[in-house]
């Protein structure tokens, strides 16, 4: 047992002149001295040795723990850049001062003035993770295996989706958070669903994209989803015309045409006429995708689509902010330069 | 919902002269096209004037419209709108006969379930010459180069009728044969495009008796490609599994028309009549024979679809109070034949070429399309279930606000980093999560905490020259990723970083710069907790971080309400080197949950003192180790008589303080409830934590 421990220290200590890094001098630090480290086994391993030779290979091994802990200081100094500060209090309170003032991000206020408008609406934020998997970002809305938009080079998958039976993937839209929303009704109300929904869901998606001035590989949208009985296609119409009213003006129209969606039936595409600032002409502008939601999904969320239909609709809220401020290239929004932030 | 363009959107090139002859209106304008067309569901990507006048429209199509991917679809689609258009199919010219197609080729479909129907014309003595001028300017209109006049028929019934065609020429197919059956593993097929290909045994070939000659759906082979000198074409017109298809052109990395649209779903019950348009085409314009008959092989065709249509549930889903008559007329628009089923329910046959209808709802959303959505009414009120408002909502605007008045920017950043940077902010036990796929090698990995990204920002705005009196503060609460055995963890964390103030470029950070840089962000904690959740929620317990993110000697752990809930302290210096920054900040992250746990914060009203209190400052002298924590529980703890509170009010450092040592200075509140206290009373108290101080953290008033 004593020769073991001198192997040990001559080793330890040779690893430990070795490290040139800090990251190094860490991993030597768990590897010996660690809470499972070497010497906390060789430490176990005292209750094994015969009585009479105890006090001596214990003496030993504190005395090797000594030395390894100083010369792991020592080298810990020398690595550790020389700061000659003393230490910082981290007790003493904080303090409040400030010679400017800061701002909230334009995206930050957007996405709050949309949550209010529909908030007005009965409409209640709901959020879900942003690291989901193919579960709920492609299964349960109604898009089957192989269907083009589950190709890897369209997705963030983290986990090879040819290899991993339900692979995670950073969600590629926010309707993930309908899929969640509507599984938690369904299961809070006992394995049905029992009162109407009606959620937004604003949130960052993800999609490799070639970054341009109107392209990034990170955005957010907004979605929204009602479900209640008898939901009808003109309840989505009303409802995204009095958003356009109270978000853009009195004047604001809008308008539907067909498209479509996996999880939307009948799908339409969301064209609103609106000013985006005071001093523009009303133009007609593409804002999102809007649809009935699909029987499958609602069966795959364990809804009965004969009693309940619902609706469901989602947009940019880059290209909203873009619009209403007059924001030239989607990049500025994420560069986060000071001076922009200040302008917007 | 996705972006339109996301769920794979296709590109459909149409002429709009093209489109005229097909519906009867040789006038048609680009403009009565594109309206119709985007009233439809069909909106326009581009418009391009052809060289002799034509206009190429660019189409955009959803994913489940496969068959308008064609000029014959679009048409049909324009014929719906009703009106005066009507769809008018072409007619194939008057060729010679010859003999029976049997006698020329053998056919072999050994796969019937990835080739659902393979069908082969041959035609006979024709010769390969340039095409006629109307069928080369007719390519030209949707964007295709003029080959020869059999090359240039299969393109033009592909984007006719979006039946993608193939020409062999027969001599070169050995054994006078094609077999539809799997590649061999490692065959090797060279390409139209002159590449050589290894196929796989999963793959899908059209073979002679010796070896493959195309990769089926997606390119032919060179070897038995039409030239000059080809005097009998074998016409292969066929489906395929469209899955197949793009796993093959996925792997090969070989995209054509022919693979676009096998993808999107060919159905085999509309082959023949292109299949013959082309075999007679060819024939006209090469002066050959079509032999008459045509090889067919695979499964059965499946019966037209048939759907039950109930018209209330149509109504009540559009919100549209359109009759059943109406409904019928719409879908006959879409050539699906309506027949009475139960009483208000419509038996509706679906056309073959309609893959996409398979469900009630896909009828109601066609009778809706075609309708129209413009006809679906606008209510001026809603029905309304208010809500009270949401807590989260309003917690996170008052952080935002909060912070903002301290003057902190929030960013918001990308949620990847590079490895390098994600690793210092790695909590132990925990593993990084990354993309998997080329970006990993990049920026790929998911971030484990936002600081790196408040540093990466920050480096940014120092390259830009950016300055703000005071130095630069910046915030931004987003998820953080991990994962361990795993099993991934996503938290919602806010991250803070600020410039510790007043630090030369280049310089080190004094001691006092580096506490007053901390205390200002433990200052932005303090009143973010306090304005979320009232008073004395935060502390911060000085311990080393378990990331080498921080300095070690500068770092405490943030509680809140009593459990740890995230970090506070100075950027360590390799951390720092790391990002390029040239002078010290401090950072700190918590847990957005724990933060936003207090809100609304309940008031605690009590009366107001009725009388006054004294205040005494005390200025300590005391090792540097010594903490204001120390101190003041000292003399909280210690039962000092009527004081009310104790306050920290500065440390100074100093020739009187000597090496080692700070003077702290305390202010003590004292307070009689009953009646007005005297300055000389509490004399004895202050003695007394003196005294107190003395012992606990071995004080000595500074003088």
């Amino acid at each position: 047992m004593l020769d073991q421990l001198s192997t040990l220290e001559s080793s330890a200590l040779a690893e430990l002149s070795a490290t040139s890094t800090p990251e190094a001098l860490e991993a030597w630090r768990i590897a010996y001295l660690g809470g499972s480290g070497k010497l906390k086994s060789a430490m176990a391993g005292l209750k094994d040795v015969p009585k009479d030779q105890k006090p001596a290979v214990g003496a030993r091994l504190n005395a090797v723990k000594a030395a390894l802990e100083a010369a792991f200081e020592t080298r810990k100094s020398s690595l550790a850049p020389t700061t000659s500060a003393p230490a910082v209090d981290m007790t003493e309170p904080g303090l409040i001062e400030t010679s400017t003032l800061g701002r909230r991000h334009i995206l930050t206020r957007v996405r709050e003035e949309l949550v209010e408008v529909f908030a007005r609406m009965g409409f209640e934020v709901a959020q879900g993770p942003e690291l989901e998997d193919d579960e709920h970002n492609f299964v349960k809305l109604n898009i089957p295996p192989h269907h083009p938009a589950r190709e890897p080079s369209d997705n963030f998958y983290v986990d090879d989706p040819a290899r991993v039976a339900r692979p995670r993937m950073l969600r590629s839209q926010t309707s993930t958070v309908q899929v969640r929303v509507m599984e938690q009704a369904v299961k809070a109300g006992g394995g049905r669903l029992q009162a109407p929904i009606r959620i937004i869901a604003p949130g960052r998606v993800y999609r490799p994209d070639t970054v341009d001035a109107t392209h990034s590989f990170m955005f957010h949208q907004i979605e929204g989803l009602a479900v209640d009985r008898g939901v009808t296609m003109s309840d989505l119409k009303s409802t995204l015309l009095q958003f356009a009213r109270a978000y853009f003006g009195p004047d604001a129209e809008i308008r539907l045409r067909p498209s479509f969606f996996p999880f939307t039936e009948p799908s339409a595409e969301l064209d609103m006429k609106i000013r985006l600032r005071p001093e523009d002409e009303p133009r007609w502008i593409e804002l999102g995708g809007c649809g009935m939601v699909d029987p499958a999904v609602f069966s795959l969320c364990g809804i009965d689509p004969e009693q309940w239909t619902g609706f469901a609709f989602g947009f940019g809220i880059e290209r909203i902010a873009m619009g209403k401020y007059g924001i030239p290239d989607i990049r500025l929004l994420f560069q986060n330069d000071l001076r922009f932030l200040n302008q917007v | 919902m996705p972006r339109r363009g996301a769920l794979s959107l296709a590109l459909m090139k149409a002429s709009v002269r093209w489109l005229g002859k097909l519906i009867g209106d040789p006038t048609l304008t680009a403009e009565a096209a594109e309206a119709a067309l985007t009233d439809a569901g069909f909106p326009i990507d581009a418009r391009d004037v052809v060289d002799d006048g034509d206009i190429r429209l660019e189409v955009e199509v959803t994913s489940n419209r496969g068959d308008c991917l064609s000029h014959i679809g679009l048409a049909r689609e324009m014929a719906a709108r009703g009106g005066t258009w009507r769809l008018e199919l072409p007619e194939p010219p008057r060729v010679k006969r010859g003999e029976p197609v049997t006698d020329a080729l053998r056919l072999q479909n050994s796969i019937p379930d990835l080739c659902p129907r393979f069908t082969a014309h041959v035609v006979r003595g024709i010769k390969v010459g340039p095409s006629p001028a109307w069928l080369s300017r007719a390519l030209e209109s949707v964007g295709q180069r003029s080959i020869n006049n059999v090359v240039d028929v299969t393109n033009y019934i592909n984007f006719l009728y979006g039946q993608p065609t193939h020409a062999f020429d027969l001599a070169k197919l050995a054994g006078k044969a094609l077999v539809v059956r799997l590649a061999r593993e490692g065959e090797v097929l060279t390409t139209l495009d002159g590449k050589k290909r290894a196929l796989r045994a999963d793959e899908v070939v059209v073979a002679d008796e010796r070896a493959a000659q195309s990769l089926a759906g997606v390119i032919g082979g060179a070897d038995s490609e039409v030239g000059p000198d080809t005097r009998d074409v074998v016409l292969e017109a066929a489906t395929w599994d469209p899955v197949a298809v793009r796993r093959a052109a996925r792997r090969h990395q070989v995209r054509t028309d022919a693979s676009h649209r096998f993808e999107r779903g060919v159905d085999a019950r509309t082959i023949d009549d292109p299949a013959y348009l082309a075999a007679a085409m060819i024939a006209d314009l090469g002066g050959g024979t079509v032999c008459s008959g045509m090889l067919d092989a695979g499964r059965t065709a499946a019966p037209r679809r048939t759907i039950s249509l109930r018209t209330d549930r149509c109504r009540g889903l559009m919100g549209v109070p359109i009759t059943d008559e109406a409904i019928t007329e719409v879908l006959r628009r879409l050539s699906i034949e309506v027949g009475p089923d139960a009483a208000g329910v419509l038996r509706c046959t679906v056309p073959a070429f309609r893959l996409d209808l398979e469900r009630e709802v896909d009828l109601i959303e066609e009778v809706a399309r075609v309708h129209g959505l413009d006809r679906v009414p606008l209510q001026e009120t809603i029905r309304v279930a208010v809500r009270p408002p949401q807590a989260s909502e309003s917690a996170m605007q008052l952080l935002g606000h909060t912070l903002a008045g301290l003057g902190f920017y929030e960013t918001v950043t990308f949620s990847f980093v590079t490895e390098k940077q994600a690793k210092p902010f790695l909590p132990p036990g925990q593993e990084l999560v990354a993309v998997h796929g080329d970006r990993r090698a990049a920026d790929g990995t998911l971030r484990p905490s936002v600081i790196p990204s408040l540093l990466a920002c920050r480096r940014a705005n120092d390259d830009a020259g950016v300055t703000v009196s005071g130095g630069i503060r910046l915030y931004e609460a987003a998820a953080v990723f991990g994962q361990y055995a795993g099993a991934s963890t996503e938290r919602r964390t806010l991250a803070l970083m600020l410039d510790v103030p007043g630090v030369e470029r280049g310089k080190p950070a004094s001691p006092e710069q580096r506490q007053l840089g901390v205390r200002l962000l433990r200052g932005a904690l303090e009143a973010a907790a306090r304005t979320l959740g009232g008073e004395g929620r935060l502390t911060v317990r000085p311990e080393r971080p378990t990331t080498p993110a921080f300095e070690d000697i500068a770092h405490g752990l943030v509680m809140l309400d009593g459990s740890p809930a995230g970090s506070l302290g100075l950027i360590s210096p390799e951390t720092l080197r790391l990002f390029g920054l040239e002078f010290p900040v401090v950072a700190a992250e918590v847990e957005l949950a724990a933060l936003v746990r207090g809100y609304p914060a309940r008031a605690k009203v009590g009366n107001l003192p009725a009388f006054p209190s004294i205040d005494r400052d005390l200025s300590l002298i005391v090792d540097e180790a010594v903490t204001w924590d120390s101190i003041h529980r000292a003399v909280i703890e210690g039962g000092v008589d009527r004081l009310e509170s104790v306050a920290f009010i500065g440390t100074y450092r100093g020739k009187q303080t000597g090496a080692g040592k700070k003077s702290v200075t305390l202010r003590m509140r004292f307070r009689d409830p009953a009646r007005t206290l005297r300055r000389e009373e509490v004399d004895p108290q202050v003695a007394a934590v003196v005294e107190l101080t003395g012992r606990a953290v071995g004080a000595t008033v500074r003088v």
